[in-house]
């Protein structure tokens, strides 16, 4: 069976001459279907770039990048950005709701807008984050954690085939952070949604399938990890 | 440079085109204002230097005993010079062209008359009784020069033209008050050996004084005295400097000029500080966690709302620097195109010394101004708060549209997202609307008067004043002469009328117009009152609208009517009053006025048809105007033949400048316009950056996501539209009234269209100038936006 996810010699190098930035600096990855997958490294890394890199929101200068069997080196910007609508769900550290839109609207919007997903799957997916009685409330009257979920269900709604997560407890607090993962997990166990989900805490790494741990752009170890702790259990 | 001004730098830089459509603004204002305010003092200063080199007078008094009332005036403390000469409308004919109705001038044989002097442009002054000096209006018209003849009076005295001269009294060539707008083919003005004008026009000629001041006179208690004396002399018509036909046209319209000097540039400066304001808090907002950094480390708040009011001075002085060269530049330039337009033969240009500071200051204040708030708001955040980064987030709460119509909020998400995007920041919006508003002030006030001008001439020429031509008689003519007019191949139908010179007086004050005469029931001229159409009364008189508040009379009240010239003074009923947009007319029935000069003895024992002194001619539809008018020429008895049609081309050759002028104003109207709608969008774009970044990762296509932004800007500008149509009608109202006067009745007109047009103008202003920030969201990169958060 093909991987989910597949880069092969991955660059990205920003700026030039002197200034040049080499963020990613010849990735090769494999993720499997349904995998969890963390990405860990400590800033500057390059986890973030390899994350946009993978959902096609940025481009790498060097290599290739394969997902669900499609080269997106193939893909001008259009078929980037279907691509995307079809295949990746986002979730940001800062969880990034429109303001003036309620929960359900923030999820609808994008279902609206790309997939033709309607209301229902909408109100399913903010259930299925623990929102359904929060689903008229403004981000403005929402916690952190609750905006977060909205977030997630926000990506979740079109049912994508692969969920990319920067950071997404970066901005909540022990619990909520905890509430959030518990979720992705259960996403990942119960729809088998492929996850990559980049942090710089080793404990949070600890319930992935596996961990890429990255340093200056490279992968620096990939380890597996055999007995995944549930997200409930972690303490950080 | 100090780390902050660093920031300064790099912060403007960051938005230059933001910054530049701002500086562009300010710059245009500044420049309007330089421009005009000098144009409209150097015209002045023209003037001035005009009057002053030829002692224009400062008062004239006409009829009565004339050369007691001179020896009178001399007397008078503060008088420098006294001049009395005569003057008289005649027929004239310059070379080989078709005779037409001027004006005869007086003046003294070999030396020019201490008031109301010459300046000689080409050939020399009067030599002998035999010479006459041609006005250069008149001269250039018909290609007269030195040497060439012309023939003057009834009997067509031939004289030698001896100069062609400018005159202080015709820079502008009026008959009179009520006929400002002439053409050299219906009068011109020769100045002729004094004797010559009473042998030429016979009893028709008018004894004159010319008074002269002495500067520094009291001017008010010197006009009160002569008025004094000219009562005692009895004298039939005064009037002053400011009264004087040419110098009452100029000084209106530089006036119109001078209020127009501020008013433009002020709208362009408050466009600019709406600018500044909507960029300026913005930034803040973006800076909001370094602001809470810069302030927890102690920095004083004092220097930190410096620092943000510096941005405002930097946009303020960056316009108004290039914008006082370019208004000088221009002042200069605008200033020689107008006094070589008008024949002035002295251009004085002056550049004030206070004028570019004047502009300068007016740029840093609206600068200063504009940055004040958002300089504010960054000093009364919470460090704390500021600190965490968060941007602040929307209102949290439906609309007042989804609140007084709860249905609203089952629209589809992205429907709401506009609608709410609209209400998202109310000063954002509010700032757009309010650029809306200025730019529709703008130019409702450019095209508005447009459409009241072409309403104006449109009103007179064809509601009103229904002739193609006015004949004037050698003598009285009875009706069988009429008939020859009718005759005449292309005349539809002829009528009698008269016009004689009166001055109207109520308790309240007295106006020196033209009395006119029609048959009851003519076809040739319609009498339009504010509340329909009027006939013209058997007894008693219609009077122009403004008389109304001028003489504070109403309809049914007792006018004195004084007609010097026919030695008649009558009481009359005002009849009603009408409301034309050229003049300020007494009407009555030929009948009437017949009635009246038989009685005072006048005109013995004669029947209406005597006091005939010329026609209405109206041409059939079709008709070759030219060959008419020369046919009715060589009628006999026919003196002058002037074309309404003539007169129409030379009014809309003259608001061809005003056109121009008008056109500049649409086209700054719409600049303005532009820079701030594409600031407002340029802020609207960037304020939400991180949620199209957003959109565009989960898959929405840029051309989606514009046309959700270009609804929402679409829909903000609709909102502006409405109060901005209300607001600029009012706005061009009052710039209007800068130019209402009692000669021309300047009422606002705005065609639907016009409204419909500047509507639709504004928004296809928006949709261009959105394009920029469109191009930007094509172009932005979503993974770094996602990745730095930039707000």
């Amino acid at each position: 069976m093909e991987p989910a996810v597949t880069t092969t010699g991955l660059e990205r190098v920003f700026g030039e001459g002197d200034i040049a930035v080499r963020a990613l600096d010849g990735v090769d990855v494999e993720v499997a279907a349904g995998e969890l997958v963390v990405i860990l490294g400590p800033s500057g890394s390059g986890k973030t770039t390899l994350l946009n890199v993978i959902g096609g929101i940025d481009a790498p200068t060097g290599g290739t990048v394969r997902v669900d069997g499609v080269d997106l080196a193939d893909l001008d910007a259009d078929g980037l950005t279907a691509f995307r609508r079809d295949h990746v769900g986002f979730v940001f550290q800062f969880f990034n709701l429109i303001p003036t839109l309620t929960a359900i609207e923030n999820v609808r919007i994008i279902a609206e807008l790309s997939s033709g997903a309607g209301a229902a799957e909408s109100r399913s997916a903010l259930e299925a984050v623990g929102l359904g009685n929060r689903l008229d409330n403004f981000p403005a009257g929402l916690s952190g954690g609750e905006q977060q979920r909205v977030a997630v269900a926000r990506a979740i709604a079109k049912a994508p085939r692969l969920l990319l997560g920067d950071e997404p407890t970066g901005a909540l607090d022990l619990e909520t952070g905890r509430q959030v993962l518990g979720l992705l997990e259960r996403l990942n166990r119960e729809q088998g949604i492929t996850m990559l989900l980049v942090t710089h805490s080793a404990v949070i790494a600890r319930m992935a399938d596996r961990v890429l741990h990255m340093r200056d752009g490279r992968i620096v170890a990939d380890e597996r990890n055999e007995s995944p702790q549930p997200a409930a259990g972690l303490e950080w | 440079m100090s780390v902050l001004a660093t920031k300064l730098r790099r912060d403007l830089l960051r938005n230059r085109s933001q910054v530049i459509a701002i500086v562009i603004t300010v710059f245009l204002g500044i420049t309007l204002f330089g421009a005009s305010f000098d144009a409209y003092r150097s015209l002045e200063a023209s003037y001035e230097s005009v009057y002053d080199d030829l002692a224009f007078g400062d008062l004239w008094v006409s009829g009565g005993d004339v050369e007691g009332f001179a020896v009178e005036a001399s007397a008078v403390d503060g008088v420098a010079a006294v001049a009395v000469r005569s003057q008289a409308d005649v027929p004239m004919r310059p070379a080989t062209y078709h005779a037409m109705l001027g004006r005869v001038v007086g003046m003294p044989v070999g030396d020019q008359p201490e008031v109301n002097a010459v300046l000689v442009i080409e050939g020399g002054y009067l030599s002998g009784a035999g010479d006459a000096l041609v006005e250069q209006h008149l001269a250039e018209h018909y290609g007269i020069s030195p040497g060439d003849s012309i023939e003057v009076g009834e009997g067509m005295v031939p004289l030698r033209v001896a100069g062609i001269v400018a005159s202080p009294e015709y820079l502008w060539p009026a008959p009179s008050r009520q006929v400002i707008i002439t053409t050299p083919e219906d009068f011109g003005v020769v100045f002729v050996a004094d004797d010559l004008v009473t042998a030429v026009a016979g009893p028709g000629a008018i004894a004159q004084v010319a008074v002269r001041y002495d500067e520094g006179a009291d001017d008010e208690a010197v006009t009160a005295a002569l008025v004094e004396a000219s009562t005692r002399t009895g004298a039939v018509d005064v009037y002053t400097a400011a009264e004087q036909p040419s110098n009452w046209a100029l000084q209106t319209d530089v006036k119109g000029f001078g209020d127009l000097s501020f008013m433009f540039p002020i709208l362009f400066l408050t466009a600019a500080g709406l600018g500044t304001w909507v960029m300026l808090t913005r930034l803040v907002v973006s800076q909001r966690a370094v602001i809470g950094t810069l302030v927890a480390s102690g920095m004083p708040r004092r220097s930190l709302f410096r620092h943000y009011l510096s941005y405002g001075l930097v946009i303020g002085l960056g316009g108004a620097i290039p914008g006082v060269i370019a208004g000088a530049v221009l002042a200069g330039f605008a200033a020689n195109m107008y006094t070589e337009a008008i024949s002035v033969p002295v251009t004085v240009v002056r550049i004030g010394a206070m004028t570019p500071l004047v502009g300068i200051a007016f740029g840093i204040v609206a600068g200063l101004l504009a940055a004040a708030f958002p300089a504010r708001r960054a000093v009364r955040m919470n460090p704390a708060e500021s600190m965490r980064g968060v941007a602040p987030t929307g209102p949290g709460r439906p609309t007042l549209p989804e609140r007084v119509f709860p249905p609203l909020r089952r629209l589809p998400a992205s429907s709401l997202l506009v609608l709410r995007g609209v209400f998202r920041n109310p000063r954002r919006t509010f700032s757009t609307m309010l650029g809306v508003v200025l730019s529709l002030a703008l130019i409702l006030v450019s095209w508005g008067m447009i459409d009241t001008v072409d309403h104006l001439v449109g009103r007179q020429f064809e509601e009103i004043q229904l002739d193609d031509a006015r004949v004037v008689l050698a003598a009285p003519a009875t009706p069988s002469d009429l008939a020859a007019l009718s005759s005449v191949a292309g005349v539809d139908a002829a009528e009698p009328t008269v016009s004689v010179r009166v001055t109207v007086e109520s308790e309240n004050g007295r106006y020196a117009t033209s009395l006119e005469g029609f048959e009851q029931g003519t076809t040739m001229h319609r009498f339009l009152g504010p509340d329909g159409e009027l006939d013209l009364p058997a007894d008693g008189i219609l009077l122009g609208l403004d008389l109304e508040g001028l003489l504070d009379i109403e309809v049914g009240d007792e006018v004195t009517v004084r007609a010097p010239a026919l030695g008649v003074v009558t009481t009359e009923r005002v009849a009603g009053f009408v409301d034309e947009p050229l003049g300020t007319f007494a009407y009555a029935s030929l009948d009437h006025i017949g009635g009246l000069m038989t009685s005072s003895g006048a005109v013995p024992d004669a029947p209406g048809s005597a006091v005939v002194a010329g026609a209405l001619v109206r041409y059939d539809d079709g008709a070759d105007a030219d060959v008419v008018r020369s046919d009715l020429q060589d009628v006999e008895g026919v003196l002058a033949v002037s074309s309404t049609s003539a007169l129409q081309d030379v009014l809309n050759r003259f608001l061809g400048l005003f056109y121009a002028f008008v056109g500049v104003m649409l086209v700054f109207g719409g600049a303005l316009a532009f820079a701030i709608v594409f600031n407002s969008m340029a802020v609207n774009l960037a304020e939400r950056n991180v949620e199209v970044a957003t959109l565009r990762a989960a898959g929405v296509t840029p051309r989606r996501i514009a046309r959700l932004v270009t609804a929402e800007n679409l829909l903000v500008t609709i909102l502006g539209v409405i109060p901005g149509l209300a607001i600029g009608y009012l706005v061009a109202l009052e710039f209007m009234s800068a130019y209402d006067s009692d000669q021309f009745s300047f009422d606002l007109f705005v065609r639907p269209s016009t409204l419909v047009f500047s509507g639709v103008f504004i928004v296809v202003v928006t949709l261009i100038s959105q394009i920029p920030g469109l191009r930007a969201l094509r172009r932005l990169d979503v993974a770094a936006v996602v990745r730095e958060r930039a707000v």
